[in-house]
C-alpha cells in the first residue's frame, strides 16, 4: 500500500457507488478492526477506504416489538441504550465485557458483525501458510500453540475464531442484518449471515463487495424470558473470550417452553447451538438436562492439543449458565 | 464531502486542545502520529500502536478513543482533548494531583492515557465502586503495577464528586 | 560528616518530585524526541528460525516514495560487533553476515522521509532463504547445552550421602514458560551526528554502559558517544544491554547524515530486546521428619539464543535461602533457535524461587508441619554458604508481620477446606531473599547562591523513584528542602552510575550522594577555614550539622551561618564536590555477609470449582529492605512487582510455534499482562533496620517483590484445591 486515498462521503448511496466501483476499496466505520489490519499488521491491501461513520446510521428505533439498531452506532452507545437496558440486558452484557471502553466508543455494531478474526497466523505477514489470507496455502494454525482458537465450524483448513461477544448474544437472540448494496437492500438472520470456512476460509460472510450493513434488527423477547451472557477469560477484563455463553429459558409449569443457547470463543462463526435447544425444549430445566444439552452443543468438535480444554470447559459453562437463567443458581 | 485533492493525502481541520488546527497529512496518518509527530503533543503515548494497552486514550468529541486505531482524517471537524489540554493554565486537574499524591504511575509511559481515562470515566459515572474502578479502568495497561495506586487516585476524586471543574 | 543529621527526610512518603511532569505528558521519553529534519527507520525481521539469507531484493522498497535507504548485510559498514560488558559480550549483530539464527532476527532496515512511508516500504522488501532445521525445544539433544554457565554452582557438604539418610526425600520437577519484560515505552532510538560525535536518546537501563558498547562498535573515543535517557517507560531489565535496533539507528544516521528515528513496534518488541526464558528445574530435598533440611540438589535448566549468553542463574536463590548442611546447585545452558533472553526483573531468582518455594510448600504439607514453621525450623542464622553473619537479617520479622497482617494461623490448613459459594478459597505463603548488585558509583554536587543544590550522575530513573530518593537523600544531608535540590541523570557525559537494575543504584548512588555531600560541606567549612567573619571558621565536619539551609554547630545551635551567605561573602556563584563509591563486596577480608532484601509474601486465591478461574484475592508482602528511603515509592516498587509476579504466575507465557520459531502472541491483545480489574489492594509492608554493610544502610527493592509472589499463589492454589501445580504460568486449562 504506498498510497491510501480516504474518502467521506455524506450519504449511503454515494458510499456504496464508491466501494462498488472500486475493487480495491473498503469501507471504514469505527477503524478498530480495519486500521489494524491495514496499517499495522499490514494484512489486508486497500486502496482506498470510504469512511461511512458519519452516515446517517446511527441510533435505534423499535417498531413492531423490534429493536432496529444502526450499523454505526458504537458499542458504547447501545450498551447506553434504554431498550437494550430494559429489554435486553443479555446483549448490554455482551456488549460491556467485550474489548474496552475506549474501543467501545469507536467500535460500531456493523463493524462488530465484521469483526475479523484475531488468530495471529492470520495477522501476522510472516506466516505462509494461511488459508484465509492466502487461499489455498493451508493452515498454519492448525500445528501450533493455538488455543484462542474454534473447535467448532472449524477444521485443517481453519481454525481461526470469530471471537464477538456481541455476536453470540444476537445470534441466540435471531438478530437480522439490514444489508445495502448496489443492487438495492435485503435482510439475512444472523444465523445465516456468516459462512463456515470449508475449503473457502476467506469467505466469511455472504456480503458481496460493495454490500453494507446498513441495520441490526434484534426482536424483543417477550416478558419471562430469562438470559445471560457468561464470559470465560484468563484476566478479568479486556481479553477476548476462551469460552462463552449466551443462553436464555423460558420456563412454565417447570418444563422448558423456550430455549436459546450460543457460543462465542468455540466458533468459527458465532455458534448457536440448535441442537441443544431442541433437547431442551418441552423437558425439565434440571441439571440432568443441562448436561445433556452441553453434550449436544460439543458434539464433533475439531480440536487440537492447546483447544481440548475448551470442549469441557464449554460444556461446564453451559450447564452452569442454563442452571443460572432456570433460577437454579444464583 | 470530505477527502482528498491531492492522491493520498487528506486536509484535516480539528480542534486540539481547543485551538483549530489545519494539516494536509498522507491520509494513512492516524490521529496519534498527528498529535506526536505533527503537532508535537508527545504527552500521549504510543504504547502498542494496536488499540490494546490504551496508553494513547485521548478524548475525541469529549469521549476516550485509543487514537492510534483513529485515522486523523476521521477526526476532519471533530475536538481532540489531549493530556496537554487538560491543565492549560497551569493548574493541575484533581486527578493529576490525585495521581502525583497517590503514586499512581512509576515509568509515567501510561499515565496520560490512564488519566485521560479517568476524566472520561470520572464522566461516564463508572467510579462508584472499586470494582467499577478497576472494570472500566482495564482498558488502561500499566507494566509497572500501580493499579492499585491508581484506583485510589479515582476512588479519591470521585468521593469529591468527579472532580469536573 | 560524622554528625547525625537532624533532617528528617529520607524515608518519608514524599511525592515524586518528577510528579508534575509525568501527570502533564511533560517527561521526555526517547520516542518523544524528533528534530525537523529526522528520518524513520523501520525493522523488517526474518521469517524463519535457522539458514541463511540467499537473496534480499530491496529494488521495490527503494522505489517507493520517501524511502532514502535500505541497509541489509549486503551494504552494511565494517563495523566492530562484540564489545564485552558486565552482562557479557554485546548481542550478536543481526547484520554481520548472511545468516539467520532466529525467527524474527532483523535483516533489513529501512529509513523514510515519514514512519507512514517507512513502515509501506518495509512490506515490499523481498527476503528469500535457504532455511536449515531449526533447534527450539528445550529438551532437543541437538541443543548446544553449557553447564555450569555462570560459575556460580556451588557445592556443600555431601548431598547425596544425606539424601540417602533423610527421612524424606521431595523429589520433583518444575516449568516456567518464557516471558516477556514489554515495558509500556516501547524502546526507541533517535541517534544524530555531528562533527564524527554520536548523539543518541536511548532506551536504556544503563547509559555509560550503552556509550561503551556503541563507542567500541562505530570505533570511537567514549568521549565522542553520549546517550540520553532523562525518562524511560519501563524496562524491567530489557535496557540492561545496547541491542541491535541501537546500533542501526546510530548507523543509519550516520549512512544519511541526518537524525534518524526508530520504535521498535510491539510485536517487535518480543523479539528485539530480550525476555526471560524458559526454565526448567529438578529439586531434590531431604529432609528428617521433625522437618530439618539435610540436603538439597536444585539443578535450572534455561535457554538462550544461538551465539548469545545470557546470565540466568536460576539456583543461585537456593544456596543461601535455608540452613541446610549440604547442597548442590547446578545451572545449565541450552542455546536455541530464539530471540536472545536478556535480564528480566529478577532474573533466574523469580523462576528458582518458584520452584523452592513451592517445594518447601509441598514438603510441609507431606511432613505435616505448618508452612511458615518449616521455614523457620530451617532459618540461616548466618549465610549458610560463607557461615559469615548477615550484614542484617530480618525474615523472621518478615514472617511475624507477614502472618499476622494476613491472619495467616487463623486459617484451616486441610486442602479444599474453605469455601463461599461455588469459589474454592486458598491461601499461601512464601519467602526468598534478593541479594542487590552494583558497580562503582560516582556523583557531583553543588550548591549555588539561591541555596539550592544540583545533583549530577549517570544514573536513570525508569520508574523506580532515583530522581526523588535522590532529592531526599542530598534534602536531608545538606539540610535543605527537596524541592531545593535538582536532580540532572540520565545522561551518560554525567559522572559515572551503574545501571537502574540489580536492585542496586539506590545502594551505590546513595553511598556515592553521602559522599559527595560529605565532600560539599567540608568544602564550604575549607572556604570559611581561615574566615574572620564566619561563626565557623576552624571548624572540623564532624563539629556541624546541615539543617535549614545553613551549617551550624551541632552542640550550639545558633553558632553558624548559611551556605548562601558563605557563597556571597567569597563571590562565589557555587561550590562543586564529588562523590564515590565502590559497593561491590571484596573478596577477601570480610566480616559479614552482605544482605538483600528479604521478604515473605502471603496470598489468598480464589479458584472457581467448575470453571477453574483464579483470582487473586489478597497479597501481603513484608519486606526487609534496610533503610526504606521513600516509603511511598518504595511500597510501589515492591506492589509492582507483586503485579508482574502475578502475571508470570496466571497469564504470562510467550508462545513459540513449535515448527518456526515464531513468537505466536507477540502483541498486547494476545499476550496478556495483568489488568486493573485483577489486581487486588496490595498490603506492603516494611521491617527491620538499616543494613550494616553499606553506608546508607540500603538493600535494595527493586526485585523482591517478584520473587515470591509466584509460589505464594500457587501454594494458595494447592491449599484452595489441592492441585499441586508446578508450571508456570497457572491457566484455566490447569484447574479444570
Amino acid at each position: 500500500m504506498s498510497v491510501l486515498e480516504y474518502r467521506r462521503p455524506e450519504q449511503v448511496a454515494e458510499a456504496i457507488a464508491l466501494v462498488s466501483a472500486d475493487p480495491g476499496a473498503a469501507y471504514l466505520a469505527g477503524g478498530t478492526t480495519q486500521l489494524d489490519l491495514l496499517l499495522k499488521d499490514g494484512v489486508v491491501e486497500y486502496g482506498t477506504l470510504v469512511d461511512i461513520g458519519r452516515l446517517p446510521l446511527r441510533g435505534t428505533s423499535v417498531v413492531d416489538g423490534v429493536l432496529r439498531v444502526g450499523a454505526v452506532t458504537t458499542m458504547e452507545e447501545l450498551a447506553a441504550d434504554a431498550v437494550v437496558i430494559e429489554r435486553l440486558p443479555m446483549v448490554r452484557e455482551a456488549l460491556l465485557s467485550g474489548a474496552s471502553t475506549q474501543l467501545r466508543n469507536m467500535a460500531t455494531i456493523g463493524g462488530n458483525l465484521l469483526q475479523r478474526t484475531r488468530c495471529r497466523y492470520f495477522r501476522d505477514r510472516a506466516v505462509a501458510a494461511c488459508n484465509k489470507r492466502a487461499p489455498g496455502s493451508g493452515c498454519a494454525a492448525v500445528r501450533g500453540p493455538a488455543r484462542m482458537h474454534a473447535i467448532l465450524g472449524a477444521g485443517e483448513n481453519c481454525i481461526a475464531l470469530h471471537a464477538s461477544d456481541l455476536c453470540v448474544a444476537l445470534v441466540a437472540l435471531d438478530a437480522v442484518v439490514g444489508i445495502e448494496g448496489p443492487d438495492g437492500q435485503r435482510s439475512v438472520p444472523l444465523t445465516e449471515f456468516y459462512v463456515m470456512p470449508g475449503e473457502r476460509p476467506d469467505v466469511e460472510n455472504v456480503l458481496a463487495h460493495g454490500e453494507m450493513i446498513t441495520h441490526v434488527d434484534v426482536p424483543l423477547p417477550a416478558a419471562g424470558l430469562r438470559a445471560q451472557y457468561v464470559k470465560v477469560r484468563d484476566r478479568a477484563s479486556y481479553e477476548f473470550a476462551l469460552v462463552s455463553a449466551a443462553a436464555a429459558l423460558r420456563i412454565e409449569e417447570g418444563a422448558i417452553t423456550e430455549a436459546r443457547l450460543a457460543l462465542g470463543g468455540v466458533g468459527t462463526v458465532p455458534w448457536r447451538a440448535w441442537a441443544a435447544e431442541d433437547l431442551l425444549r418441552g423437558r425439565q430445566a434440571d441439571e440432568a438436562n443441562f448436561r445433556a444439552a452441553a453434550e449436544v452443543a460439543l458434539r464433533d468438535p475439531y480440536t487440537v492439543p492447546g483447544t481440548e480444554f475448551k470442549v469441557g470447559l464449554a460444556q461446564r459453562l453451559i450447564v452452569r449458565t442454563l442452571k443460572y437463567v432456570s433460577g437454579a443458581q444464583t | 464531502m470530505g477527502g482528498a485533492s491531492v492522491v493520498g493525502r487528506t486536509t484535516v481541520t480539528v480542534q486540539v486542545n481547543g485551538q483549530e488546527r489545519r494539516l494536509e497529512l498522507d491520509s494513512r496518518v492516524t490521529l496519534l502520529d498527528m498529535l506526536r509527530e505533527h503537532l508535537e503533543l508527545t504527552g500521549t503515548k504510543k504504547g502498542c500502536d494496536q488499540g490494546a494497552c490504551g496508553a494513547c486514550t485521548v478524548l475525541l468529541d469529549g469521549r476516550r478513543v485509543v487514537s492510534c486505531l483513529t485515522l486523523a482524517a476521521q477526526c476532519d471537524g471533530r475536538e481532540v482533548t489531549t493530556i496537554e489540554g487538560l491543565a492549560p493554565g497551569g493548574e493541575l486537574h484533581p486527578l493529576q494531583e490525585a495521581f502525583i499524591r497517590h503514586d499512581g504511575f512509576q515509568c509515567g509511559f501510561c499515565t496520560a492515557g490512564q488519566i485521560m481515562s479517568a476524566v472520561a470515566l470520572l464522566a461516564e459515572e463508572r467510579a462508584g465502586s472499586d470494582a467499577e474502578i478497576r472494570e472500566f479502568m482495564s482498558g488502561n495497561l500499566c507494566r509497572c503495577g500501580a493499579y492499585p495506586n491508581i484506583v485510589a487516585a479515582i476512588r479519591e476524586i470521585a468521593q469529591q464528586g468527579g472532580g469536573m471543574p | 560528616m560524622t554528625a547525625p543529621s537532624p533532617n528528617k527526610i529520607v524515608g518519608e512518603p514524599v511525592d515524586r518530585i518528577d510528579g508534575q511532569l509525568k501527570v502533564t505528558g511533560g517527561a521526555h521519553y526517547p520516542s518523544d524526541v524528533g528534530y525537523p529534519d529526522m528520518a524513520h527507520a523501520v525493522l523488517v525481521q526474518s521469517t524463519i528460525a535457522s539458514g541463511t539469507i540467499r537473496a534480499i531484493d530491496t529494488a521495490d522498497a527503494l522505489a517507493a516514495p520517501g524511502v532514502f535507504a535500505v541497509i541489509t548485510h549486503e551494504n552494511v559498514p565494517e563495523l566492530v560487533h562484540e564489545v564485552m560488558t558486565p552482562f557479557g559480550p554485546s548481542p550478536r549483530f543481526p547484520l554481520k553476515d548472511n545468516r539467520i539464527v532466529h525467527h524474527g532476527q532483523h535483516v533489513a532496515v529501512v529509513v523514510a522521509e515519514t514512519l507512514e512511508e517507512a513502515r509501506a516500504a518495509s512490506r515490499l522488501v523481498r527476503v528469500e532463504y535457504d532455511e536449515t532445521a531449526a533447534i527450539l525445544d528445550i529438551d532437543d539433544p541437538r541443543a548446544q547445552v553449557t553447564t555450569n554457565p555462570y560459575e556460580m554452582d556451588v557445592e556443600r557438604g555431601d548431598v547425596e550421602k544425606a539424601l540417602a539418610s533423610a527421612d524424606i526425600v521431595y523429589d520433583e520437577r518444575f516449568h516456567t514458560a518464557p516471558v516477556t519484560n514489554n515495558p509500556l515505552g516501547p524502546f526507541a532510538a533517535v541517534a544524530r551526528w555531528d562533527d564524527g560525535r554520536l548523539l543518541i536518546h536511548s532506551s536504556t537501563q544503563w547509559p555509560v554502559m550503552e556509550r561503551h558498547v556503541l563507542a567500541g562498535i562505530f570505533s570511537l573515543d567514549e568521549s565522542a558517544v553520549q546517550v540520553l535517557v532523562p525518562y524511560l517507560g519501563g524496562g524491567f531489565g530489557a535496557g540492561l544491554r545496547t541491542w541491535p535496533h541501537t546500533v542501526l539507528t546510530a548507523l543509519a544516521a550516520r549512512i544519511l547524515d541526518r537524525p534518524v528515528k526508530l520504535v521498535v513496534p510491539r510485536p517487535q518488541m518480543f523479539t528485539s530486546v530480550g525476555h526471560r526464558p524458559e526454565t526448567v528445574q529438578h529439586l531434590r530435598i531431604g529432609a528428617t521428619s521433625d522437618g530439618r533440611l539435610v540436603a538439597i540438589d536444585h539443578e535450572g535448566t534455561s535457554t538462550t539464543g544461538a551465539e548469545e549468553s545470557n546470565l540466568e542463574p536460576i539456583t543461585v536463590v537456593t544456596r543461601e535461602a535455608y540452613d541446610c548442611p549440604n547442597l548442590a546447585t547446578h545451572d545449565r545452558l541450552v542455546a536455541l533457535n530464539i530471540p536472545n533472553p536478556g535480564a528480566m526483573r529478577a532474573p533466574g531468582h523469580a523462576e528458582g524461587s518458584f520452584a523452592l518455594e513451592s517445594a518447601m510448600d509441598e514438603l510441609s504439607h507431606r511432613l505435616g508441619i505448618d508452612p511458615l514453621e518449616l521455614r523457620l525450623r530451617n532459618f540461616a542464622e548466618v549465610n549458610p554458604q560463607t557461615r559469615l553473619p548477615w550484614s542484617s537479617n530480618a525474615l523472621r520479622e518478615c514472617y511475624r508481620v507477614g502472618a499476622e497482617r494476613f491472619g495467616w494461623h487463623h486459617r484451616n490448613a486441610e486442602p479444599g477446606s474453605l469455601r463461599d459459594g461455588e469459589w474454592l478459597i486458598g491461601h499461601g505463603m512464601a519467602a526468598v531473599s534478593y541479594s542487590w548488585w552494583a558497580t562503582p558509583c560516582r556523583a557531583t554536587l553543588s550548591l549555588g547562591r539561591d541555596g539550592g543544590a544540583r545533583l549530577r550522575a549517570a544514573a536513570t530513573d525508569i520508574g523506580t523513584g532515583t530522581y526523588t530518593i535522590a532529592a531526599q537523600i542530598v534534602a536531608e544531608l545538606l539540610g535543605l528542602e527537596v524541592d531545593q535540590v535538582h536532580v540532572e541523570i540520565g545522561d551518560s557525559a554525567l559522572p559515572l552510575a551503574p545501571p537502574s537494575g540489580g536492585s542496586g543504584l539506590a545502594v551505590a548512588f546513595g553511598g556515592a550522594i553521602e559522599d559527595a555531600a560529605a565532600h560539599l560541606v567540608r568544602a564550604f567549612l575549607d572556604l570559611v577555614r581561615d574566615d574572620d567573619r564566619s561563626p565557623l571558621r576552624g571548624r572540623d565536619p564532624d563539629e556541624v550539622i546541615a539543617t535549614n539551609g545553613r551549617l551550624q554547630l551541632s552542640d550550639d545551635p545558633g553558632v553558624g551561618e548559611s551556605y548562601t551567605a558563605i557563597l556571597e561573602r567569597h563571590g562565589k556563584d557555587e561550590l562543586s564536590a564529588e562523590g564515590e563509591t565502590d559497593p561491590t563486596p571484596k573478596a577477601e577480608g570480610m566480616t559479614m555477609s552482605p544482605a538483600g532484601a528479604f521478604a515473605a509474601q502471603f496470598a489468598e486465591v480464589r479458584v472457581h470449582e467448575e470453571l477453574g478461574l483464579l483470582k487473586v484475592t489478597r497479597l501481603v508482602a513484608a519486606v526487609d529492605a534496610g533503610r526504606v528511603l521513600n516509603e511511598k515509592t518504595a511500597r510501589s516498587q515492591v506492589a509492582g512487582g507483586m503485579v508482574m509476579a502475578i502475571g508470570m504466575t496466571q497469564f504470562e507465557e510467550t508462545a513459540f510455534d513449535p515448527a518456526t520459531g515464531r513468537i505466536t502472541n507477540a502483541t498486547f491483545g494476545d499476550y496478556l499482562i495483568p489488568v486493573s480489574a485483577d489486581i487486588p489492594d496490595l498490603d506492603v509492608v516494611f521491617v527491620g533496620e538499616p543494613d550494616r554493610y553499606n553506608p546508607m544502610g540500603i538493600k535494595g527493592i527493586g526485585e523482591v517483590g517478584i520473587t515470591c509472589a509466584p509460589a505464594a499463589i500457587a501454594n494458595a492454589v494447592y491449599h484452595a484445591t489441592g492441585k499441586r501445580i508446578r508450571s508456570l504460568p497457572i491457566t484455566i486449562e490447569e484447574l479444570l
